[in-house]
């Protein structure tokens, strides 16, 4: 591995000021599950690493309960989110992305902002917080901004991060009642994998438990950057939510998508995938709400 | 367990039981030092630059800049490689190209540093001019006539390999049989996976006699192809040491020595100092051999009743562009196609053809997963066409013990027959169909008693005793973590009344352990484990004639246990056995108890006709398993596994069920989820993230029953069980989902998107008619 | 770019002065020369070599030396009693067949007691979801989740 200085900033401030300092020899790092594999193989090759691992704040993850509000600091690992009741118990589709991403071993060091900063088309982590619309918190050299999480990515391994940018919490809104929500990747093998496809889905009912009031249809690899089905959700709105109409949102979110080829599964594949999940995960929303309530 | 032969229900000490693997202790504290821990004093550190084609001329190389670079002692390309120097059966592989690369791994410059990341440096400032040439990727096409030439010396893509045979009469069998099924199967590239990555250090002495430190399953074989080496460099008559390290893995994946083994012996020589070459883990898919992919054509009939009639396969090798041993697992194909079942017609071809792609090897199963997955498969098809129940048509046309197949293969014990009522007992194969839910059976035959591929197929033994008791067997067998150590130490210590403490075996290194073929063919506990059984015979007979003068009995009448010798009917006159060793030892003529042995089994090389008795005995197995198909996704996930064995006698259940349980979670990656994924000859997916091993969250449980038929030749009756685990997977596998879902498939490995297809296409035929 | 750190390493007090861009699994096999903790494929997908820091199991491969600082680390050289005696889990797997080629072992049994420290009372699944980073190509894993149960059954203690 090419050498380089680490910086342990205990402020952002500082972390800002140090890649003031070093700008594009510069990189950040937080778990460090994906850059260090950067540099190790030579696709990035930084001077200085700025580590965020010292930033307390960063770390963080906090329901406000009179709000509702859930803040999740960017670096949160995996596993916390995994391991933590609260996760498991009201937001069951963060608990299904994180508790898949690679190995324990990652997920005790890697971290949801480094996942979602990182960018990949197969981004687990970043599926739920679209669906629960998550909002970023950003903080670089001209101060702070937020951006919707759905709005992060331009492209594979590009964000709208500015240089010298850090992501430093995701807050996710208050949660209407009857809400569920769940994720699946689906794979070819039980752990250890990038999904062929990722599929999240967020359904809020009205009152009567039966009409649709709001509708999330999230998919990973279904695109160079992870994407909503809008005219899947759109469908779903103010409809009463059946298998029937599952179907339908699954077929329409199917050709939304744009999945393509590659050596990890075929397009046509991950459209059927996609058509059979958004009706399953859409079921598995009703029986959340169903339990809750 | 079955026991099918009550007299050789004699009770044991050591045989049959569960000890745990002898180096199991130091292996779990870390201890155990592998390749990759071994450190030399004033070693550099080798590493191979590859090419950047599949095909394509060398154009110009020019190594001035990392000749110049500091620390680097050496560099070499294909003009520094002695023109003798090649690898591989065919010889048709020098360890760096010249001229021109024929594929992705070919090695095009070496270099030697003082540290891992300078030699990567000096790899980089290395600068090649290439002119790339159309490369040939499918051996069907390299088989065309304007088909480009992989090596224009050898003037056609086809090798010149005799793997061509026809018993019985197969043209007039099928006009006489009552049904015939004719299909097409292919089968993938898989790769070993060994955790432990390829390594090697070489070093020569001041009289240029080489040591090597190589993760190699033929130090023997592996020592002469590198004193093969040696003669090329201008090196005769000297001396190579070959020491094995403990491996992370074999599975075949050790049966050949490779490029960075001969580079590491070029550039200690070109340094005279210790080089070490070390894989990392893109290296070890990339550079490392494959399990042969097959292009396999078969036709199977049988009669009204269900008798197999004859069987008529033909298969398309991609050899890739050099030869390995995977070039002639056709030899093992044969034996499941001639001999798994009765069938007395038969007929198989095989061609391997030079492409740009990998190369393959051997790799556990040696062909027969390939040839069983065709054959099993079709036999459930030709079971539906006969309208005969797919267990009863395995049950007709069983092996039995005393068959001479028509390969010429003597079936000395077969517990087929017990191994499919095994199945049945754990498994309801024909029970209430649940939607999506479906069993399969498949049988695997397997060479038990050695296998008789090179001229030798021995092994040998040297025992020695000390004043203590205490015995070290130097064994030509190779431990790799599959329990040979554990199997010749429990031979030895049951046949000498001792301790399996008592034994230290000593493997793995040429100066001082003898001659073996290797650790392949499941042949270990058979030849090594006889080996050593004849040396400790001899060493009990001195024991046993010193024990008649010391306790004034009949030498017919001593026993030989718990480290004491004692007299049959008179258990009062006993000694323990160290005294008696002792007093051997230290007595005018004294004499140190040591035994030589060298075992070499009573099978036959393969005739011209390809007949003969390849191996002494012949394993059996077969496999049940039930799977759960998702027909909205094709997912398939395995219920329930049943591995039957009939493996003469477990010496140690423990580490025999390890072998099975092993295999068959190899077999399920084979038939669900492995598979090298190449682009124009590049591998695609050389890392663990996109080649789909098996984690522990994917494993299951699985039953293993044993099957005892008591092998008259084999070591206190065994037989081998290495590879048969992952022999029938895969058709167990394919006739399962078949089973639970109407479609078949063809093509390993069988993944979800193959299953989706092929229930799509059925559906849409269904709603056609 | 050299820092001093400072750890606890298998209960021993350590300062060493590292290179910022080691990486922990660097520092432990080639720069204090304890081999136990196996390297698989450097890429954080093999498990091969895994240890405990701060009781959580992580990839020495892919976590930075630098980040040990102050930190309790655990490796497979630490788990035998100076006297010998195995360590529960390192008994159960060899008692149960869990070793084989053994280049996963010290990876798996870390990983086994990361899991059997937080959860002594695991079940099959979460052994399953615990060890499913660590890659093993010899047991089928039959025997090493045989070995894990058999050790929590045993409740950490040595028969």
């Amino acid at each position: 591995m090419k050498p380089f200085k680490y910086l342990s900033p205990t402020t952002v401030e500082k972390a800002i000021s140090y890649y003031g300092e070093h700008s594009e020899t510069a990189k950040f790092i937080a778990g460090g599950t994906d850059v260090i594999v950067k540099v190790k193989e030579g696709w990035m090759e930084p001077d200085y690493l700025i580590s965020l691992k010292k930033i307390e704040e960063m770390g963080e993850l906090h329901k406000n309960e009179a709000t509702g509000e859930l803040s999740i600091g960017a670096l949160v690992t995996h596993a916390t989110l995994e391991k933590s009741l609260m996760i498991q118990n009201e937001y069951p589709i963060i608990y299904d992305a994180v508790s898949n991403i690679g190995s324990l071993q990652v997920r005790n060091v890697g971290t949801i902002g480094g996942n979602l900063i990182n960018a990949v088309p197969s981004a687990d982590g970043a599926i739920p917080l679209i669906a629960l619309d998550g909002v970023a918190l950003l903080h670089g050299p001209s101060g702070e901004r937020s951006a919707q999480v759905k709005d992060l990515f331009i492209a594979p391994y590009k964000t709208i991060l500015k240089s010298g940018e850090i992501l430093k919490k995701i807050t996710i809104p208050t949660q209407a009642p009857n809400t569920g929500s769940a994720y699946i990747k689906f794979g070819r093998r039980a752990a250890m994998e990038l999904p062929l496809i990722g599929i999240g889905v967020l359904l809020t009912l009205e009152d009567d438990m039966e009409t649709c009031s709001k509708a999330r249809i999230c998919l990973g690899v279904a695109a160079p950057t992870p994407m909503r089905a809008f005219d899947a959700e759109k469908l779903l709105i103010g409809k009463k939510i059946n298998k029937e109409i599952l179907i339908e949102a699954g077929n329409i979110a199917a050709d939304e998508s744009k999945v393509r080829n590659s050596i990890r599964g075929k397009a046509w594949h991950r459209k059927e995938m996609i058509r059979v999940h958004v009706k399953r995960m859409g079921l598995k929303c009703l029986e959340i709400i169903k339990n809750n309530s | 367990m079955s026991n099918l032969n009550p007299d050789t229900n004699r009770e044991f000490d050591v045989i049959g039981k569960r000890i745990p693997k002898l180096d199991a202790a130091q292996k779990a504290m870390g201890r155990a030092e592998y390749i990759q821990d071994i450190k030399l004093p004033g070693m550099l550190f080798g590493k191979i630059l590859y090419c950047k084609y599949a095909h394509a001329s060398i154009v110009k190389i020019d190594t001035s800049k990392a000749r110049a670079l500091a620390g680097v002692h050496a560099v070499l390309t294909g003009q520094d490689v002695p023109k003798k120097m090649k690898m591989g059966f065919y010889k048709d592989n020098p360890p760096i190209k010249k001229g021109k690369v024929c594929s992705f791994r070919d090695e095009v410059a070496a270099v030697a540093a003082i540290s891992p990341e300078i030699a990567k440096k000096a790899l980089d400032l290395i600068e090649i001019e290439y002119e790339e040439l159309p490369g040939i990727f499918d051996p069907e096409k390299a088989m065309e006539k304007d088909s480009p030439l992989v090596h224009e010396y050898h003037k056609s893509n086809v090798l010149k390999l005799p793997w061509k045979l026809h018993y019985g009469d197969v043209e007039k069998a099928e006009k006489e049989s009552d049904f015939v099924v004719e299909e097409k199967f292919t089968t993938q590239w898989v790769t070993h996976c060994c955790l432990g990555t390829s390594g090697a250090i070489a070093l020569f002495d001041s009289n240029d006699n080489l040591t090597i430190h190589t993760n190699t399953q033929i130090p023997s074989l592996a020592q002469k192809d590198f004193l093969e080496s040696l003669k090329a460099m201008g090196l005769e008559n000297k001396r190579v040491r070959v020491i094995k390290p403990i491996i992370g893995g074999g599975f075949g994946s050790k049966l050949d020595t490779y490029a960075y083994e001969h580079i590491a012996i070029l550039l200690a020589y070109a340094c005279r100092k210790p080089v070490k070459i070390m894989f990392d883990r893109v290296e070890e898919f990339k550079a490392t051999s494959t399990r042969q992919p097959t292009v396999i054509y078969i036709k199977q009939g049988c009669d009204k009743n269900g008798k197999l009639t004859f069987r008529d396969m033909r298969m398309i090798l991609d050899n890739g562009a050099y030869t390995s041993w995977g070039a002639t697992t056709p030899s093992v194909m044969m034996m499941p196609i001639t001999s798994l079942y009765r069938v007395d017609n038969v007929k198989y071809n095989a061609k391997c053809v030079y492409t740009n792609n990998t190369y393959s090897q051997a790799m556990r199963g040696y062909g027969n997963p390939q040839a069983t997955f065709a054959i099993e498969s079709t036999l459930d098809m030709l079971a539906q066409k006969a309208g005969i129940d797919r267990v009863e048509i395995r049950r007709l046309n069983r092996n039995q013990p005393g068959d001479v197949t028509p390969q010429g293969f003597k079936i000395s014990s077969c517990g087929l027959s017990e191994c499919i009522d095994e199945v049945e007992k754990e498994l309801t194969i024909d029970g209430p169909k649940e939607k999506g839910i479906g069993t399969g059976i498949a049988s695997l035959i397997h060479v038990g008693g050695g296998a008789r591929i090179y001229k030798s197929d021995g092994c040998g033994a040297i025992l020695k005793m000390d004043d203590y008791g205490k015995v070290d067997i130097f064994t030509g067998g190779t431990d790799m973590g599959q329990g040979l150590d554990n199997i010749t130490a429990q031979i030895v210590a049951e046949e000498l009344g001792l301790f399996v403490e008592d034994i230290n075996v000593v493997h793995s290194d040429t100066d001082v352990c003898p001659w073996d073929v290797g650790a392949h063919a499941s042949r270990s506990t058979f030849v090594a484990g006889n080996a050593a059984l004849g040396a400790a015979k001899k060493v009990k007979e001195t024991i046993l004639e010193y024990g008649s003068k010391l306790l004034d009995a009949d030498p017919k009448n001593l026993v030989l246990k718990d480290r004491t010798i004692f007299v049959l009917d008179d258990p009062e006159k006993s000694m323990p056995i160290d005294k008696l060793l002792r007093k051997a030892h230290f007595s005018p003529q004294g004499k140190m108890l040591m035994a030589d042995f060298f075992y070499d089994p009573d099978n036959e090389n393969m005739g011209k006709e390809f007949k003969g008795n390849m191996s002494v005995t012949y394993a059996f197995g077969a496999h049940g398993v039930k799977v759960k198909v998702d027909e909205e996704t094709g997912k398939v996930k395995v219920l329930d596994y049943v591995a039957a064995h009939d493996v003469g006698r477990a010496i140690n259940p423990l580490l025999l069920e390890g072998q099975v349980y092993g295999g068959v979670v190899m077999g399920l990656g084979y038939a669900l989820t492995e598979e090298v994924v190449t682009k124009d000859g590049q591998n695609m997916n050389a890392n663990f993230r996109d080649y789909k091993l098996f984690t522990a969250k994917d494993a299951i449980r699985i039953k293993a029953p044993v099957v005892e038929t008591y092998d008259e030749y084999g070591p206190f009756g065994a037989k081998g069980i290495g590879e048969p685990g992952c022999v029938p997977t895969a058709p167990a596998i394919a006739n399962a989902i078949y089973d639970a879902v109407g479609v078949r498939i063809f093509d390993l490995p069988i993944t979800p998107e193959k299953v989706l297809a092929a229930l799509k296409e059925k559906k849409s035929a269904t709603t056609k008619i | 770019m050299a820092t001093n750190i400072s750890f606890l390493l298998n209960g021993d007090k350590i300062s060493y002065e590292i290179k910022d861009h080691w990486t922990l699994l660097h520092l432990l096999r080639e720069e204090m020369g304890l081999i136990g903790t196996k390297e698989g494929c450097g890429n954080g997908e093999c498990g091969a070599c895994t240890v405990i820091v701060d009781k959580l199991a992580i990839n020495s491969c892919l976590y930075l030396a630098i980040d040990a600082d102050e930190k309790i680390i655990e490796t497979i050289e630490g788990l035998a009693s100076t006297d010998g005696t195995l360590h529960p889990l390192q008994q159960s797997f060899v008692d149960n067949g869990g070793i084989q080629c053994g280049f996963c072992s010290p990876g798996m049994i870390m990983s086994s007691k990361a899991l059997l420290d937080e959860n002594p009372k695991a079940g099959h699944e979460e052994i399953k979801h615990a060890l499913a980073g660590n890659i093993c190509r010899c047991t089928g894993y039959v025997q090493i989740l045989d070995s894990v149960e058999a050790a929590r059954d045993k409740g950490g203690q040595n028969e």
